[in-house]
């Protein structure tokens, strides 16, 4: 069954990279379901186009998918976003219109700027959802830089 | 068998686990009483499954069950049992459910499909067993419906589609076998494929279509064949010929031209050619695209290709197309001179790279229809008459697009006389003037969403649209003060105003409403508004939908449609916490009312609408979501559950009753007591 390992307490935090003073947690907080998140180049100077590893099962249809992050600071929201990764007239992704009860594992340029990470601890909420806004994905995220 | 509302986990004990004490529930306890010695650790689940459709459809998903419970009834039709646990189905399994039309089976570790498994629901069309880790279907596992139209194998591990059972296959309408081990498409000979219409094989391992595997599918009509995510290396040549195809999809193929080439003398509907963002793919140049001219295709997608040299030659293979789709192809502009073109009724040119309107050239497509270019990546240049050649068009969208334009929009769009559906939401300011659409005075839906409006004065941009049904004005940062600024519109059925305030956020009596008297449905909803004059609907005749939901209104504004009957009326989120007894007979003549969301007062001094409200209640959308705020014990009460004794009740007025006769009685032996004392001193 999918459910919490330790009866409760939620997913375990796992790391998904840390390296170039850079660490990035995460805990799955869909109750559901963990899922596997890796990065391969950890750095504060985050370059473009970064390859990440993503390993879940999924629990609907991503005909269309979308991604809502969400970054806090010291308690205060600081950025939003929202950006669709499926949409019937635009599949960005070989993976869009993969189906209910799939596993599926994705390792891939994501597509992002670069930028460089002010010193500083940020909570990033990541929630990904389909064309009925039902949940697919969910993620608490740490990412500590020195 | 253990209750199905329990679920047992084979867990390592925590620490401090004593005994079966710390089980959180009673029934719990007397579960791990009895079996303490067998687990280690439960969790009392008492989730069941939900009802979506009374004694018809039931989601069990995620349940951890390992049968059917006994709770559903047999007359379920549809059933998602997705993320159970039944490593082997048979024909006891669902034995109960005779009725059974959908089955959703996915991810239920299900191995083994035995014999006769579904040998009594002769109703059932759907089976989804996408997830499970298959080792055997017997033989006559699928036999028993008389109509199986849709199979889903999707990553079932399956390597071979002689794994199939194929005896009750004869209605198969569609069979998925997507992200499995499959290298050829090729049908086992018995296989019936005479109502087949939808065959999916995306993310397998299919590198090469071969004649005898096209074959394989002749006596299919109209048939849909998806290979997206195959990379396709080679098709024999003559593999398609003279075969007609509804849809095919070669997506995230490395070289469209060993497509191109394999597809000769073949005929499709529409052609999915794209690719993605996390695939390589090659360049397409003008050699590549020949074949095309050797096929005769209607629709193409070349989503995100990369085209070489982009000239009028490379479209020379083009001109039967009705449909041509190229989102995200990098484009910067279309070249002059493309001819013959003249077939083409649809272009797609989303999340290119234009710099302005002009850019596309729109001169080659005279005849058409419909036009897409949104989310240009970069602001887009709306030009002068980029358009006008396109005497035919009907739909255009311009969404997304970053334009702005200070006097907007007779000159862009002039020479579009038939232009019916315009999208100019999510771009940057648009200055309007009066009669600011009048080159298009055959719209009959404009879409300004998210796009700030700037009108001077008291113009009415809106004039001369006497087919314009649907406006959406939401989050357009309006001038609502000018009573004029939906002037001209006598067909407007539908207007959205979200998102716009008003003047001491007020809808005053006289209003850009009163223009539009057609209007049908009218959404004013997120608009900060605190009251509505009572008379501000005057007029609003024919009018059936008004949502004026997240506002902070207070029940003093339902007076404004006291005239109005029959009404969808949306005043969720608000600030409605009494409404009074005058107001009722405003609620009763509404066909469908949403009050959820508001503080609503459950004293007496409300009493009327409460009495109102649970006897209406199949009136009341949401009315789960309908709960009280005051007074404090009742907080978060259900109305419809609140029961408030206000005014006398039958043992008060009995009490009363009493008094009054014990009084009367003291009152006769006073009387009595004050004549005899009387009468003693005479």
């Amino acid at each position: 069954a999918l459910l919490y390992p330790s009866g409760g307490h939620g997913w375990p935090t796992h790391t998904a990279c840390r390296d170039g003073g850079l660490e990035v947690l995460y805990q799955s907080c869909d109750p559901l379901q963990d899922f596997g998140f890796s990065i391969d180049q950890c750095s504060r100077h985050v370059k473009q186009n970064l390859s990440i590893r993503f390993g879940i099962i999924l629990g609907e249809d991503i005909q269309e998918l979308f991604v809502d992050v969400a970054l806090v600071t010291k308690g205060s929201p600081f950025f939003n976003f929202s950006y669709p990764i499926c949409e019937k007239d635009q599949p960005k992704f070989s993976f869009c219109g993969r189906r209910k009860g799939e596993k599926f594992y994705y390792a891939g340029p994501v597509n992002n700027i670069g930028f460089d990470i002010p010193e500083g601890e940020y909570q990033v909420l990541v929630e990904m959802y389909n064309e009925n806004r039902s949940p697919v994905g969910c993620a608490n995220a740490t990412v500590i830089c020195c | 068998m253990e209750p199905l509302n329990l679920k047992v986990l084979d867990k390592p004990s925590q620490p401090g686990w004593t005994g079966p004490t710390m089980a959180p529930s009673a029934a719990c306890l007397l579960w791990a009483a009895l079996f303490s010695a067998g687990c280690q650790f439960i969790i009392s689940l008492d989730q069941m499954c939900t009802e979506k459709e009374v004694n018809k459809t039931y989601n069990c998903a995620y349940l951890g069950l390992r049968e059917i419970p006994d709770t559903l009834p047999n007359t379920t039709e549809v059933l998602d049992f997705s993320f159970n646990f039944l490593p082997a189905i048979q024909n006891t399994t669902f034995c109960r459910l005779l009725q059974l039309m959908h089955l959703d089976l996915s991810r239920c570790q299900v191995n083994w499909l035995h014999e006769a498994t579904f040998q009594s629901h002769y109703q059932l069309s759907t089976i989804v067993l996408t997830g499970n880790p298959l080792i055997f279907m017997a033989e006559t596992s699928l036999n028993g419906p008389t109509c199986l139209k849709n199979l889903f194998l999707i990553q079932t591990g399956i390597s071979n589609l002689e794994f199939i059972p194929v005896h009750n296959l004869e209605n198969l309408e569609s069979l998925y076998v997507g992200s499995n081990h499959l290298t050829s498409i090729q049908l086992p000979t018995d296989f019936p494929t005479r109502n087949l219409k939808l065959l999916d094989f995306q993310n397998n391992a299919i590198h090469y279509l071969t004649r005898k595997d096209m074959d394989s599918l002749k006596q299919a009509t109209n048939l849909s064949l998806n290979l997206n995510g195959n990379d396709i290396k080679g098709i024999e040549p003559g593999a398609f010929h003279s075969k007609f195809f509804q849809n095919v999809n070669f997506g995230g193929t490395f070289d469209v031209s060993v497509i191109f080439k394999g597809l000769q003398n073949s005929t499709i509907q529409s052609l999915w050619l794209g690719t993605f963002e996390d695939l390589d793919d090659e360049d397409i140049t003008l050699a590549m695209l020949q074949g095309l001219c050797e096929m005769s295709v209607e629709s193409i997608n070349f989503q995100k290709h990369h085209f070489s040299d982009v000239s009028p030659a490379t479209f020379q293979c083009f001109t039967r197309l009705h449909e041509l789709d190229l989102t995200a192809a990098h484009l910067k502009e279309l070249p002059p001179g493309i001819e013959g073109m003249n077939s083409l009724k649809k272009l797609v040119l989303n999340a290119n790279s234009f710099d302005q309107l002009c850019h596309i050239n729109a001169a080659s497509f005279p005849s058409l229809t419909h036009l897409s270019i949104k989310g240009n990546l970069k602001a887009l240049d709306f030009g002068a008459r980029c358009l006008e050649r396109l005497q035919r068009l009907q739909t255009l969208d311009l969404s997304h697009n970053d334009i702005a334009a200070s006097d907007c929009c007779n000159l862009q769009l002039q020479g579009l006389p038939g232009l019916q559906w315009l999208n100019l939401s999510y771009n940057k300011p648009l200055g309007l003037q009066s009669g600011a659409f009048t080159e298009s005075p055959h719209l009959e839906l404009l879409d300004l969403a998210f796009t700030p409006l700037h009108v001077n004065g008291p113009q009415s941009p809106f004039q001369n649209l006497p087919s314009l049904q649907v406006l959406n004005l939401s989050y357009c940062h309006l001038d609502t003060n000018n009573p004029h600024l939906l002037a001209g519109l006598p067909s407007l059925r539908y207007l959205n105003l979200q998102g716009n305030r008003f003047k001491d956020d007020r809808v005053p009596k006289t209003n850009l409403l009163q223009t539009v008297g057609s209007l049908e449905i009218l959404i004013l909803t997120s608009c900060h508004l605190l009251s509505i004059d009572p008379q501000a609907f005057h007029g609003l005749e024919k009018i059936l939908h008004v949502d004026l939901s997240s506002n902070s209104l207070s029940g003093n504004s339902i007076s404004a449609l006291r005239d109005l009957k029959g009404l969808y009326l949306n005043l969720a989120a608000n600030s409605i916490s009494i409404i009074s007894l005058q107001d009722l007979p405003t609620l009763s003549q509404q066909s469908t009312i949403n009050l959820s969301h508001n503080p609503l007062d459950c004293t007496c001094s409300n009493i009327h609408f409460l009495t109102w409200f649970q006897d209406n209640l199949q009136k009341l959308e949401a009315w789960e979501e309908t709960v009280c705020a005051v007074p404090p014990p009742l907080r978060g009460m259900k109305l419809s559950a609140v029961q408030l004794s206000c005014g006398l009740t039958a043992v008060g007025i009995f009490f009363l009753i009493v008094l009054l006769f014990l009084f009367l009685i003291l009152l006769i032996f006073a009387v009595k007591f004050c004549l005899r004392w009387k009468y003693q001193h005479i």
